[in-house]
């Protein structure tokens, strides 16, 4: 029997679970497969961890120094090395989508598991390389609170950024495209987090207004996402 | 070789263009220099309407690549790509025009505000819109691709255009596209308009003919995807042994 190469597969017509669980699949099954490689854990983290290291080598190991710029640092580190916990398995990412496809899976269900696995990773990088950033740099924590704001919000952004971008490159012939396309676009991830954190420990009132730009690209990134997902899905 | 209307209306923009770029530098040089940069204020008359023009290419690529999930026709993927590489093109020139700017009146050629930043930043996003394309081999899912790029690209012009009043810094905020009245003499209005008029027709007549060339890539394209072309494997024949028929 020949089945049309871009067609579900008729036992998927049977049991289509609705968006919702079937996204809870998708990240379970990409978080799944980052227990089993351990990517993010022994690749991804290790070498943020080195990039906080390096940093204080070029720019001089003066603490007070670190200790004002530290938070700055922490979020280009974030936001560079952050893409590569997006983009751990673009490398596949045709061939998981053509999979997806025939087993009838919802793109926008896809692209929502994709991003939300790659935004629980990414708060475990954010967390991890924060906490050597804070050591290391002296970085005074005193109204961490409103970090539990800012690093899930920066996360789910570079998540859906980076989901959505990894489905655009997916297929294209240079393998290092995603983290240009990335980058530019992430950026008032980087401004509204800077800005939010010295808000905090300046003006603690401040801060909000932060938070909301914040928000306002991961409203924008989700929505964007979700309409396109079907057009990037297709082959050919 | 015969010469079609399109080829006549097309050599008509690149007349209209050349004498529109005449005209601006003629009105530019007629103003009397602005009271506090002198002469060096006159590249502003590139500089401002350089980046508009940047941001209606922008916005060009941003309708081609919608038009293009729409209807799936390849024209709006020729219009979406000419548009962005025009538009990159000015908003080089803009930053150029911008640093040989700034060297005399600020000291240095770069200053880190957040409007050069962010301009900086759009640039290299478009830069990136250009290098997915070339990324991908298949026509159609480059067109859809990129589609989506230039879709999600074009939120980074507003905060480009408000980054002037969002962080007040060096960079004076906004002289025309402002809430309130303009701030500029009636001369130099002049003057500028001319050089905004000049950058639209040099804009599109480069557009007009990149959406052509566009146009003959695909048409190339498809050509050779279709023709019966020799491959490597017909130089090679079967062996036979000496003496068989």
């Amino acid at each position: 029997m020949t089945i049309p190469s871009r067609q579900p597969l008729p036992l998927a017509d049977a049991v289509q679970p609705g968006l919702r669980r079937q996204m809870m699949a998708v990240a379970r099954r990409d978080l799944r497969r980052e227990l089993r490689r351990g990517e993010v854990a022994w690749v991804t983290i290790p070498f943020g961890a080195v990039a906080v290291l390096a940093i204080p080598l070029a720019i001089g190991i003066d603490v007070p120094t670190l200790n004002r710029v530290g938070p700055g640092l922490y979020w280009v580190v974030v936001l560079l090395f952050g893409v590569l916990v997006t983009v751990r398995h673009t490398a596949t990412e045709q061939g998981v989508a053509a999979v997806s496809a025939r087993l009838g899976i919802d793109p926008a269900a896809a692209y929502l598991g994709a991003a939300t696995a790659s935004a629980v990773l990414l708060v475990v990088f954010e967390v991890a390389v924060g906490m050597i950033a804070v050591a290391l740099y002296d970085i005074d924590p005193e109204r961490w609170p409103w970090l539990l704001l800012v690093v899930p919000a920066v996360a789910v952004g570079l998540a859906l950024l980076g989901t959505m971008a990894g489905s655009v490159a997916a297929g294209a012939t240079a393998t290092n495209l995603v983290p240009f396309l990335v980058v530019p676009l992430a950026l008032p991830l980087l401004i509204g987090a800077t800005a939010a954190f010295d808000a905090g420990l300046t003006q603690p009132g401040g801060i909000l207004r932060w938070v909301l730009m914040l928000l306002l690209v991961d409203v924008a990134a989700l929505v964007l996402g979700v309409l396109t997902a079907r057009q990037l899905q297709e082959t050919g | 070789m015969t010469v079609t209307t399109q080829d006549q209306r097309r050599g008509v923009l690149d007349v209209a263009a050349i004498v529109a770029i005449a005209a601006a530098v003629l009105v530019a040089f007629a103003t009397p220099p602005e009271a506090t940069q002198g002469n060096v204020a006159r590249l502003f008359n590139i500089h401002v309407p350089s980046i508009l023009v940047a941001y209606l290419c922008f916005g060009l690529t941003l309708i081609g690549g919608t038009a293009y999930l729409v209807t799936r026709r390849l024209r709006f993927d020729h219009l979406a790509v000419a548009a962005a590489e025009v538009g990159v093109v000015f908003t080089g020139l803009t930053m150029l025009v911008g640093m040989i700017w700034a060297k005399p009146i600020w000291g240095v050629y770069w200053t880190w505000s957040a409007r050069l930043i962010l301009t900086a930043v759009m640039f290299f996003g478009y830069l990136g819109y250009l290098a997915l394309r070339r990324a991908i081999d298949d026509p159609i899912a480059r067109a859809r691709r990129a589609a989506v790029f230039g879709i999600i690209s074009i939120g980074i012009i507003p905060i480009v255009h408000f980054s002037v009043l969002w962080w007040r810094d060096v960079h004076q905020p906004p002289t025309l596209l402002r809430p309130d009245e303009m701030q500029i003499d009636g001369p130099l209005l002049a003057a500028f308009l001319a050089g905004l008029v000049a950058s639209t027709l040099v804009a599109a007549a480069l557009i007009v003919r990149r959406y052509r060339l566009a146009a003959r890539e695909a048409e190339l394209d498809s050509l050779l995807a279709s023709a019966d072309v020799p491959v490597a494997g017909d130089a090679v024949t079967a062996p036979t042994l000496d003496g068989a028929p």
